[in-house]
Order: structure tokens, then sequence, then C-alpha cells
């Protein structure tokens, strides 16, 4: 039963005179005792009460009839992943349902959720339907989970459903690793936990301990709250503190000392030295031991909260392609998964689709959208011969595509594995903590061992000399260096986030503060991704004015990003457009239609040469992209759109240049056009013509030179070179897969927060280099004290206390960063 | 007043051992999942 599911809902649809009448403004189905009439953009449309006619008036007179256009276009552009989301057949989606007693739940992913106000609306929607029993949306993975009864609805409803809302429903299936993840996070969370609640009681019992030890204590009341201690810190060491022991165990076996060595050794030490000490009648320690592991596992914790969000990254990537394809058989086509196509299938792409695999065209010409793999804002053309790639969209007319790679192959396939690859790569988090641990360890025990032996030779006791040896190990412990890069990054991080600069875990950092090296994307970064209409040019007896207007009436209805661009130019300038009739559009040439009693051609000189309207030879004076617009035979004018650099950019590559970091343009666009921008913003290098494997290819050949590398981009295209790049860096309103292979991201398209999260990183980073000074003098104080058995185990642990306290003061010092452009 | 202390000390690690259990139980409510959430709850509707 392969039910295909109706195309895109009428909801959207404008009123067509073949169906029951419905309203122009809310299309709800038309009472004719109630009908109201009216008239728009010279058709005639009813409303189905005055109330409608009255809200139609009042938009169409704040001139913001854009929105009946953007809504016809939405569904226009929205038909474009029609296939994807609503041509999943029940037979098909049956595979992803879990079943459950009466009742079974599935997930789904759902692409293009922007905000709270998304997640609401796609949950009231479903849970408003017959049969939805439960309905919950994660936020940060947009993946959600619905629960309903299988005898009353079918799980292609609740596609259709979230579909018609403008959104893009895909079977999710919880992939192993994500699973372990999230196991992994509750675990640590649960160690936590305990940790902290055995910890809170065990403060108690070293109060009065430290009170007892001030102001003397009755023995046995000593020895039962010394007990009660012992019976607090065991679980917390053993259980809370397992990941740091089977990470020290493993650095251990690969001869490679790190933190958890270290953080073991502390805790271990102090907590050994206690039992040794609770035995022999001693002080005891055991809050040091606990207060170590858990406050460590607190920031642990953070770090993971910061890395989970960057999880779901590639599963979205892949959601590009489309599932399901049409396959021509001669005449006859049929819709197959995309997984099935073989090399040299054809298959038939209409508009509005995206290609499901990467192939070339062999009948048809048409405009596609390759925005997201490129970068590059303006549609290609690509006729018989041309090669397509998965994931780009067709834009205005239907082609057949002979299959050239299988789906696993396609482009968006081989950059997700790119993607991830890098990823792997990737060093571990806390590298630097890592290294002054590798630093740490070997002094550390080489100062106990070296008292142990200077103990022995002055002929003391051996069960002495090996409790000054240890209390040198707990004198050492890390408390305090431990605490001096989670504290600072924390800090460091939450104040850039209140600015809107998220830093993905603490060694982005670290790495930001390093950069040596800063490369650009062109097309979306540099520049705004969206061309402006930058000159009119009329001829006699056009007026500006009147050849914009011409122009924009014809462009009205196409999705050309030069059209819109002169639309919205247009409505900004006069408000309303005329309407246009007979319009007709070619591909990669031009558009001719009729404005009043006027014929007027749009395109390309070529375009208006074939139709006998000769411009002649007028150059082109900046670097732009130009319109000819003729009229009756006639040239009337010209319109020059360009993609304009944006604000802030010269700042930013000048800031860095102070700052001694180079720049560099890496673009998939023209060399001649990427060399350009370049100048134009004052970087000295660029390169165009360049493929995303290209892009990551030339950032690995940096960082082979020993260069640390920044890279600023936002399309899918950038996704392996940031992914590679020692910081990647994307703003919100990029691709979502751009935002989450980045490690930085920025929530405003304000590239003068990319100085300020430099600003930030250099801080931190400062921060934390006192941190690790402060905690290695105490250290180095301590120890040799500790060593000559003058410094007593009470006032050590005081001291330590100190030490953790200044450090964490000290990093809150970050919290009072000045917000933007500092 | 050394039983008293025992009987305090027993008092708090039976109230610690509440707030433990009480804390597992909503970690396998899955109550710390989604920290995103929280925050839009006020503006659902029920």
């Amino acid at each position: 039963m392969n039910k295909a599911y109706p195309a895109f809902p009428p909801i959207f649809e404008i009123p067509d005179a073949a169906l029951p009448a419905r309203c122009f403004h809310c299309h709800a189905t038309i009472d004719e005792r109630q009908r109201v009439d009216g008239s728009h953009e010279g058709r005639d449309i009813s409303f189905c009460c005055s109330g409608c006619h009255a809200a139609y008036l009042l938009i169409r007179g704040a001139g913001l009839d854009a929105f009946y256009r953007r809504r016809q276009a939405t569904s226009a552009a929205s038909t474009g992943h029609r296939l994807v989301a609503t041509a999943y057949s029940d037979a098909y989606l049956e595979r992803f349902v879990v079943r459950k007693g009466d009742s079974a739940s599935i997930s789904i992913l759902i692409d293009r959720i922007r905000c709270a106000a998304c997640v609401w609306l796609i949950e009231k929607m479903l849970g408003r339907i017959e049969g939805v029993t439960d309905v919950r949306i994660e936020y940060l993975s947009h993946i959600a989970r619905v629960e309903f009864d299988p005898g009353k609805i079918a799980a292609g409803e609740i596609f259709d459903t979230v579909a018609a809302l403008g959104y893009g429903p895909r079977p999710y299936t919880v992939s192993a690793a994500r699973a372990v993840a999230r196991e992994e996070r509750r675990d640590l969370l649960v160690r936590f936990g305990t940790a902290a609640f055995l910890t809170m009681q065990l403060m108690a019992c070293s109060i009065a301990l430290y009170a007892g030890y001030f102001h003397g204590m009755e023995p046995g009341m000593k020895r039962n709250l010394q007990l009660f201690s012992l019976v607090l810190t065991t679980p917390v060491i053993f259980y809370s503190g397992w990941p740091f022991l089977r990470g020290a165990f493993r650095s251990l076996r690969n001869m490679a000392p790190n933190m958890d060595l270290l953080v073991s050794i502390g805790a271990l030490s102090a907590y050994i030295y206690s039992l040794a000490a609770f035995a022999g009648g001693g002080e005891v320690y055991f809050e040091s031991a606990a207060m170590i592991v858990t406050v460590l596992l607190a920031g642990r914790l953070l770090e993971r909260g910061a890395r989970d969000r960057a999880v779901a990254g590639t599963e979205r990537l892949l959601a590009l392609a489309p599932e399901r394809a049409m396959r021509m058989k001669g005449e006859a086509s049929e819709e197959v998964d995309v997984a099935s196509l073989e090399v040299g299938d054809m298959v038939l792409v209409r508009p509005g689709e995206n290609f499901p695999v990467d192939g070339e065209v062999v009948a048809g010409i048409t405009e596609v959208d390759e925005s997201p793999v490129t970068g590059e804002s303006l549609p290609a053309i690509r006729r018989e011969g041309d090669g397509v790639l998965a994931g780009t969209l067709n834009l205005s007319t239907p082609v057949t595509v002979e299959v050239r790679k299988v789906a696993a192959e396609s482009f968006i396939a081989r950059t997700a594995r790119l993607v991830e690859e890098a990823r792997t790569r990737t060093p571990a988090v806390q590298a630097l903590a890592d290294r002054c641990a590798a630093l740490l360890v070997p002094v550390v025990l080489a100062m106990a061992l070296l008292s142990l032996l200077i103990s022995a030779y002055r002929g003391i006791a051996l069960v002495d000399a090996l409790m000054t040896a240890v209390s040198v190990v707990l004198i050492a412990c890390p408390c305090a260096l431990g605490l001096a890069i989670p504290a600072a990054v924390v800090a460091g991080s939450g104040s850039a986030a209140r600015a809107g600069v998220i830093f993905r875990g603490g060694d982005v950092l670290e790495r930001m503060g390093m950069v040596t090296d800063v490369v650009f994307d062109k097309t979306g970064t540099v520049t705004e991704g969206r061309p402006r209409v930058e000159r009119v040019t009329a001829f006699h007896p056009f007026t500006g004015e009147e050849l914009l207007l011409l122009a924009a009436s014809l462009e009205a209805s196409t999705l050309h990003p030069f059209g819109r661009a002169v639309t919205e130019h247009a409505r900004s300038l006069a408000g309303s457009i005329p309407s246009c009739t007979n319009v007709r559009s070619f591909p990669g040439m031009g558009v001719s239609g009729e404005v009043g009693e006027r014929q007027v051609l749009a395109g390309n000189t070529r375009f208006l040469s074939e139709n006998g309207i000769d411009f002649g030879n007028i150059p082109l004076q900046i670097a732009s992209s130009r319109m000819y617009i003729g009229c009756d035979g006639k040239p009337a004018g010209m319109i020059d759109v360009r993609d304009g650099v944006r604000a802030g950019v010269a700042g930013l590559v000048g800031y860095f240049r102070q700052m001694g970091i180079g720049g560099r343009l890496l673009s998939g666009d023209r060399t001649g056009e990427a060399a350009r921008i370049a100048a134009e913003i004052g970087v000295g290098r660029s390169s165009g013509d360049m493929l995303p494997e290209d892009k990551a290819a030339e950032i690995r050949q940096m960082q082979g030179e020993g260069k640390r590398v920044l890279m600023i981009g936002d399309g899918i295209n950038d996704a392996p070179a940031l992914a590679v790049a020692d910081v990647g860096c994307a703003f919100s309103g990029g691709m979502d897969v751009a935002m989450e292979t980045s490690d930085l991201v920025l929530m405003r398209g304000d590239l003068e927060l990319v100085r300020f999260a430099h600003g930030v990183a250099l801080r931190t980073m400062r921060v934390v280099r006192q941190n690790l000074v402060w905690a290695v003098v105490y250290n180095a104080v301590g120890i040799p004290l500790a060593m000559s058995g003058r410094l007593t185990p009470v006032f050590a642990a005081a001291a330590m206390t100190m030490s953790s306290l200044c450090v964490v003061a000290n990093s809150l010092r970050l919290a009072r960063l000045p917000n933007g452009g500092g | 007043m050394e039983e008293s202390l025992i009987l305090l000390i027993v008092l708090s690690g039976a109230l610690g051992l509440a707030c433990w259990l009480v804390f597992l139980w909503a970690v396998k409510r899955g109550e710390f999942e989604d920290p995103e959430r929280p925050k839009y709850r006020m503006l659902d509707d029920e």
C-alpha cells in the first residue's frame, strides 16, 4: 500500500475558480450568504466575511501586500520539500514506529525550526490531532517524539500536519552513538549528584572536627565523627570518582600522565592518608578528597553540557537530500527509495524539489539554487550535459537527471563524512590542563619519593616517613589547578554568551586566544549574501522610478535573487507594484511579460538582442551584475545589482592585522570576484573556485605550516573547513549545519562579535595563566614545607581552600566583561 | 550528649538519603534531559 500523500495542503494555495470558493485572507470556505467581494492586483477575490475583508484592506493600506505574495512564495518554496515532507508512504514510516501495547511512538527530526514559537506551534498542532496522545520536542536537537494510537491515526498524517505548517519532518532513528552519549550524560549527572549530597553531609562533620582540633574534643566523639566521615567519603571516591580513576588507570597504561591521573593521585592519597590517620588516631582529611572529586565532576558536567549542543549536526546535513525520488522507466515513472538508485538511472526532478543524488542533466534546462552547497546566492543554469549536486534545489522547470553517483557517494554524504572525520580528529578538551598535569605528575611523585628517601636517610621511622611523603602528595593535590581552567572558562564563556557569543567548550577559548590566521568565506560571510540594487540607469523617456516599477512587476513572481532585489527596492520606494500578465521566464536569459499596454523584457544583453533590442556596448563601472530592460522593442534602461560587503568587515580585518593575525579569503566564487572583495576589505590573499574539500585542504595545509586558523563561514560548503579549522566560527542565520560544526557561534550576524570573542578569549586565557601560576606557586611553597615536615596538615588543608578561593575569585572577574565591542 | 550527636548524625544522614532518592527519581524521569525547555514553559497554555 503505497499511499502517496496529497501535494501541499490547500491551506496555502491560491483560491481557484474550479475549487470551492475560499476566503482570500484566511482560506476558510466561503458561505455564499456572507461573501464579500474585492479585487487584488487586477483579479477578483472574495472573502468569507467583512472581518477578513477589513483585515485585507488594513494590510494593503499599510503597504504590506507582500504578505499575500510571500504566503504564496512560501508555499512555492515549501513545495520544494514536498517530496521530502509528505512522500513517505505509511509502509515506509511503519519501519520507524515503535509499538508498545496499544500505543505507538515515532521520532521525527524536524527541519527549519528556528525558535521556541516554532516548537510551541508544532506541539500544539500535533497535540490537537485525534489519536495523538503525547508530543514532546527537544529544543536542542529539534527531534520530536510523538506518541499516538495506531488504531486512530497513521504516522503519515502526523507528517502531513508538520509539513503543512511549513516544516520539514523526517523519520528519525536514535543513532547508537547518540543513545550512548545520552546514557553517559545521565551517568555523569548521577555521579555528580551523589558526590554533592555526600560532600554536603561531610562538610558538617568536618566543621565539627576542625572546631574540635582547635578547641579540644572528646576522643570518643571525635572517633565517631571520623568514622562517619569515612563512611561518607568512600562512595564519593570509588563511585563518583570512578571516571577519574578509570581515566588515571588508562593514562598509566598508555604512559601519558593526564589530569585524571593527577586528580586520582590527589584524591587517593588524601583518602589513604586519612584512613591511616584514622587507624592511628591522627587528624583526617576526608573532606579534601571528597571535595576534589565533587568540584572536578562539576567542571566536567559543565564542559559536557556545552559539547552536547554540537551532536546533531551531520544528521541534519544528510537531511538535505530527499529520501525518495521519481525514477523514470521509459514513459512511466515510479517513486523509489533514493538508496535504491543506481548509476545510469533516470530521475525526474520537478521545480521546487531537491536533487536526490549527484547526476547529469539529460533533458530540460533549469535554474538551480546551489546556495546550500556552494554558498553562491545566484542560481546557476543547468542544461543538458551539466552536472547537478545532491541537496541543491531545482528552481524553474522539470528536468530529467541521469544518476552519476549512488546516494552514499553523493556530495552531501561526502561532506557529512568529511565533517565527521574532522570532528573525531579534534583534540580532546582540557588539553592545557593535561599538559600541566603531564608536567606535574612526575614532579610531585619525585618530590614525594625524595622526601621519603631523605626521611629514611635521617633515620626516621618508616611509618612517619611514609606519612611525610603522603602529605607532600596531599598538599600538591591539584584542587586549585583543577579549578584553574574550568572556573575561568565558565566565567568567560558565560559572559560571552550574554553578549551573544557561544563558545563550545573550554578548549575553544584556548585555541581562539592562540589564533595566528583568520580565513573568511566570501558569500554570506564577508558579503551579505543577498544582492541589492546598486544603481538604476533609465533611458529617455523613462524615469528611474518608472523603469524600476516595470522591472519589478515583471520580476515579482520570480524566485531569482536579482528579481527579489529589484522588487524589494521598488516596493521600498513606491509602496505597491503594478501587476504584470503573460509572464514567461527563460532560464538563464530573462523574463518577458506585459505591464499594462507595454511589452516588457528584462534579462541579459543576449536575451534582449535576440528579441531585437540592442544595447550596444555599455561598460560596467563596478563589478556588479546588470539587468537590461527593454520596453516595446526599445532599450529602456539598466539596473545594476550587487552583493555588498557587510558592515564592519574591514574593521575586523584591520583589528586582526593590528593583532598580527593574517587574513585570507576563500570563495567558491570566481577567482576574480574573490580578489576584488579581498581588496575591498583589505585582505591580502584570496583564492576562488574552491570546493568544500579544497577549503578544508587549504586550511589543513596552513595548519601544516604551523598556523592556527580561525575560519569564519556560514554555508554547508564551509562545514568541512569549519570542522577542520582550529576554531570554526559560524553565525546564527546561516545554515544549521554550519553552526553545528563550528566551535564558536555568533548569535547575531554581526562580525563585530568576532572581535569581541577574540578579546574574551585573550582575557580568559590571561586569567587561566594567572590561575595556573597561582596554583603552581602555592604548590612550590607548600611542597618544600611539607617535605621538611614543618607544615602541619591542618594548615595545609586551610591553605588549599584559600588557594581554591583565590582561583575562583580571580576567575569571577571575567564575569564582569563589558558587553559587545570590547 | 554523645547519644544526641549520633541521633543527629543519623537524622541528617536520613534527610540526605531522602534528597538523594528524590534526585535519582528526577534523573530517571528525564528531568534534566532538556535544559532549554523550562524557560519556555510559562508560555504554554496549560
